[in-house]
């Protein structure tokens, strides 16, 4: 693979955390060697009694997927070649947005061991895909050589974590 | 069309009929009391009192009134959500380095490295892991400044076989140190001799440029200095281009204003010089500015300290093993300079510590001495002083001559001579007695003595130790060699041991090499090599054993740059190496470490004239490399 090639790889690491404030997102976007390139942040959300009634289970989804993750996709100048997410509730992106989503599968999980077609090890971790677009998990397996083995993908999501809380603390979004 | 009962019909009417009460709830008057009296006797009246209008039918009148067809009020609800705000942060496009070509794996001035074992964590057996991520440093008062520390990668995954190659894998407190001075906007590096503040800064670097930070930087250090700090860039940032201020004024400014040079090494004086001579408009900007040895601007009414001060720049980091050499006030300077003081102020003890709490990062032997290896070997490369190079320029060329005219009558001991010769010049120019490694000495045992510790010194010649002993009497210095009556020995080495005063001990390699226990010195120089490294390994054992030593020894070698020692200290490592890899660690004393015929003679190109001919003087060096 060309030096081009390598370096056109981005990843977009999502997270979106409950604060008291209410949900908050951010995206950071790195290159395929984890240096960061863009990163985006949503001011909070928080729904109402009235929305936490009519939307019922499919409130956090929707917060998560539609409203935050959407928003957060469209804003970005750099956009990313891969999605990597580690919260369920974020899967549901991949039906708004035309990019690959993986969720990382805890090692700890008993989803680790089940043998499964749309699973990919990428670096140290173990990513599951959407499963109305089986094509993703074929376009990811294509940029498996690009990234090294001992790649910590969650590792990233832990600096959108301190990230957003650096940013309530200082109140640029609040 | 339908008809239904409305309540209109109770509403009264504008001229209602006030009709009479019945005469039956009209009080009567008690003649005698005067007061009312009711009937209640009455059937009209209800025991309670109440109106027995109550009772009465109501009037019901009826309307008609139209249908309607639509129905009545139907609370509705949409789902809404506000436009979602976002808040982003670009970061600068970091500089890409060209990958570096790959050394041919027999370049004869390199050597093979073994890397560090990884430790190993008794519980799982699997390699601990550490991070080191890097903090926002207190003064980003922006959340852009904050954010873009924040989301740095840790740094052993940036370092770590992805992006940059590291030589050897750093040491913990290292890692601390890295990362602090990459997010500092204002530093003073002031850990203790050896344990690797060039490396720290170097690498600080190397990711500030990757990271865009910096894009343009200076290193300012004493001139002996400059082709270590050459060579630790090569070691520990190959990509990096290095331009040294060097040569005549008009190259120098060329130099000055090349705008694509990233790292531009120069000496104090070399800066000083310039920036005298520049219009202030001229000078050039710098993202970052080092300064190595710092203490030399301690006095801020110097020319030096004045004009150091005055380099435009953004970012000002400062290295020195001795911050305060006398006096607290020294401190001032540096601070001026880091731009966390202003200008001319004077800050008391109380301020000078705050400020030290923030911008000083300070690390002793002690402190680090989990992360440490047992002994850590320097090479310290000097550059030879003017009186020093030329005397050895000449020699070497008188030597070479003379030894080239001998033809095949050459002897071993000819050109032994003539090696000899020129270490002693490497030593100190036989003239002057300017020494570059006179220099690099007091300005370490500063440092050494500044912290308490006590160093070894030692030298293949009595006189070098004689002229040492003079120029290093602030230090405590002692002498032990074998001009020394027995007699005296003794007590020379316990008023080293007990003496907080006595911070060096001058030995020759024949007397100090053996048989004595100085374990209590923390650091041992090599100011000139001797012929076999199972000597040099004797003499540094003095002061440091395996599992006896009660904290680590710090090795500095004194090598001279582009002279013999050079040539001499690759000979020996080599064969260090392959004695290594073929015996093991263990074989340390082994005699045929030492320098060969062969090799000696291959120490100088030497060749005899015959005729319009030359041919090659000597026994052919034997190879290193059994391959």
């Amino acid at each position: 693979m060309s030096q081009v090639e390598k370096h056109s790889f981005h990843f977009g690491f999502l997270r979106v955390a409950q604060t008291e404030l209410g949900f908050v997102g951010g995206i950071l976007v790195t290159n395929s060697m984890g240096r960061p390139l863009e990163f985006q942040c949503t001011t909070p959300v928080r729904p109402n009694k009235t929305q936490e009634i009519l939307y019922g289970p499919t409130l956090e989804p929707f917060l998560y997927s539609e409203l935050i993750g959407k928003t957060l996709l469209e804003r970005l100048n750099v956009k990313p070649s891969l999605v990597v997410i580690q919260q369920d509730s974020l899967l549901d992106l991949r039906l708004h947005i035309d990019m690959p989503v993986a969720c990382i599968v805890p090692s700890d999980s008993k989803q680790a061991v089940l043998a499964d077609q749309t699973r990919i090890q990428l670096g140290r971790q173990l990513l599951k895909f959407h499963p109305n677009f089986p094509d993703d998990h074929q376009l990811v397996a294509q940029q498996q050589s690009i990234i090294p083995d001992d790649a910590e993908l969650g590792e990233p999501l832990d600096r959108v974590k301190d990230a957003l809380q650096e940013t309530m603390k200082s109140g640029a979004v609040a | 069309m339908s008809f239904f009962t409305n309540y209109d019909a109770y509403i009264p009417e504008e001229n209602p009929i006030i009709e009479e009460p019945p005469r039956a709830l009209l009080p009567c008057i008690d003649i005698e009391t005067q007061s009312p009296v009711f009937n209640l006797g009455s059937p009209e009246i209800h025991i309670s009192g109440m109106n027995g209008a109550l009772k009465r039918k109501p009037q019901l009148n009826t309307a008609a009134t139209k249908l309607i067809n639509t129905a009545g009020f139907v609370p509705g609800w949409k789902p809404f959500w506000p436009k979602l705000k976002t808040f982003g942060l670009t970061f600068p496009a970091g500089i890409d380095f060209l990958p570096v070509k790959e050394e041919k794996q027999h370049d004869d001035n390199l050597r093979s490295i073994a890397p560090p074992k990884p430790k190993k964590s008794v519980e799982d057996g699997e390699v601990r892991k550490k991070t080191t991520k890097i903090k926002p440093p207190s003064n980003a008062l922006s959340v852009e400044d904050r954010l873009f520390y924040v989301l740095q990668p840790p740094l052993e995954t940036w370092l770590r076989g992805q992006e940059l190659i590291m030589p050897f894998e750093p040491y913990p407190y290292q890692y601390d140190g890295i990362g602090w001075l990459f997010s500092q906007q204002s530093a003073l590096l002031a850990d203790e001799m050896g344990l690797g503040k060039t490396m720290q800064m170097i690498t600080a670097m190397r990711l500030l440029l990757r990271a865009g930070k910096v894009r343009r930087a200076l290193l300012v250090c004493p001139k002996p200095l400059i082709p270590n700090w050459q060579r630790e860039f090569k070691l520990w940032a190959e990509e990096i281009p290095i331009t040294t201020l060097e040569g005549d004024t008009n190259r120098r400014k060329m130099i000055w204003q090349i705008p694509g040079s990233m790292v531009l090494l120069a000496n104090y004086e070399v800066v000083v010089r310039d920036f005298m001579a520049m219009h202030e408009d001229d000078r050039p900007q710098f993202d970052l500015v080092v300064l190595d040895e710092a203490q030399r601007i301690k006095n801020r009414d110097s020319v030096t300290a004045k004009m150091i001060h005055q380099i435009p720049r953004k970012r000002s980091v400062c290295m020195t093993g001795t911050p305060i050499e006398n006096r607290a006030e020294e401190m001032i300077s540096l601070f001026e300079f880091m731009d966390v003081i202003p200008a001319h102020s004077s800050p008391d003890i109380r301020q000078l510590s705050q400020l030290s709490k923030e911008y000083i990062l300070r690390r002793t032997k002690e402190i680090v001495k989990d992360d440490l290896p047992p002994r850590i070997d320097r090479d310290e490369i000097i550059e030879l002083v003017p009186a020093q190079q030329s005397a050895y320029k000449i020699a070497e060329e008188e030597g070479v001559f003379r030894l080239n005219e001998m033809g095949d009558s050459i002897s071993i001991q000819h050109v032994f001579e003539l090696v000899l010769r020129l270490k002693q010049i490497c030593n100190a120019d036989p003239y002057t007695g300017e020494s570059c490694k006179l220099d690099r000495l007091i300005a370490d045992m500063e440092e050494v003595s500044a912290s308490g510790g006590k160093a070894i010194l030692f030298s293949q010649w009595t006189k070098t130790l004689d002229m040492l002993a003079e120029k290093t009497k602030q230090f405590g210095c002692l002498v032990y060699h074998g001009g020394v009556p027995h007699k005296k020995r003794e007590p020379i080495l316990t008023q080293f041991k007990e003496d907080p005063d006595a911070h060096l001990i001058l030995m020759s390699y024949g007397t100090g090499a053996v048989g004595l226990n100085l374990q209590f010195a923390g650091y041992v120089f090599l100011y000139d090599r001797w012929w076999n490294p199972a000597v040099e390994d004797q003499a540094i054992n003095r002061a440091h054993r395996i599992g006896a030593t009660p904290s680590q020894i710090i090795v500095s070698k004194f090598i001279c740059k582009d002279t013999i020692e050079e040539r001499i200290d690759l000979v020996l490592r080599q064969k260090r190496e392959l004695f290594q890899r073929v015996l093991g660690e263990g074989d340390n004393d082994n005699d045929s470490h030492s320098l060969n015929a062969g090799e000696i003679f291959g120490l100088f190109d030497l060749k005899a004239r015959s005729g319009n001919t030359s041919k090659s003087i000597g026994p052919r060096p034997a190879k290193s490399d059994a391959a």
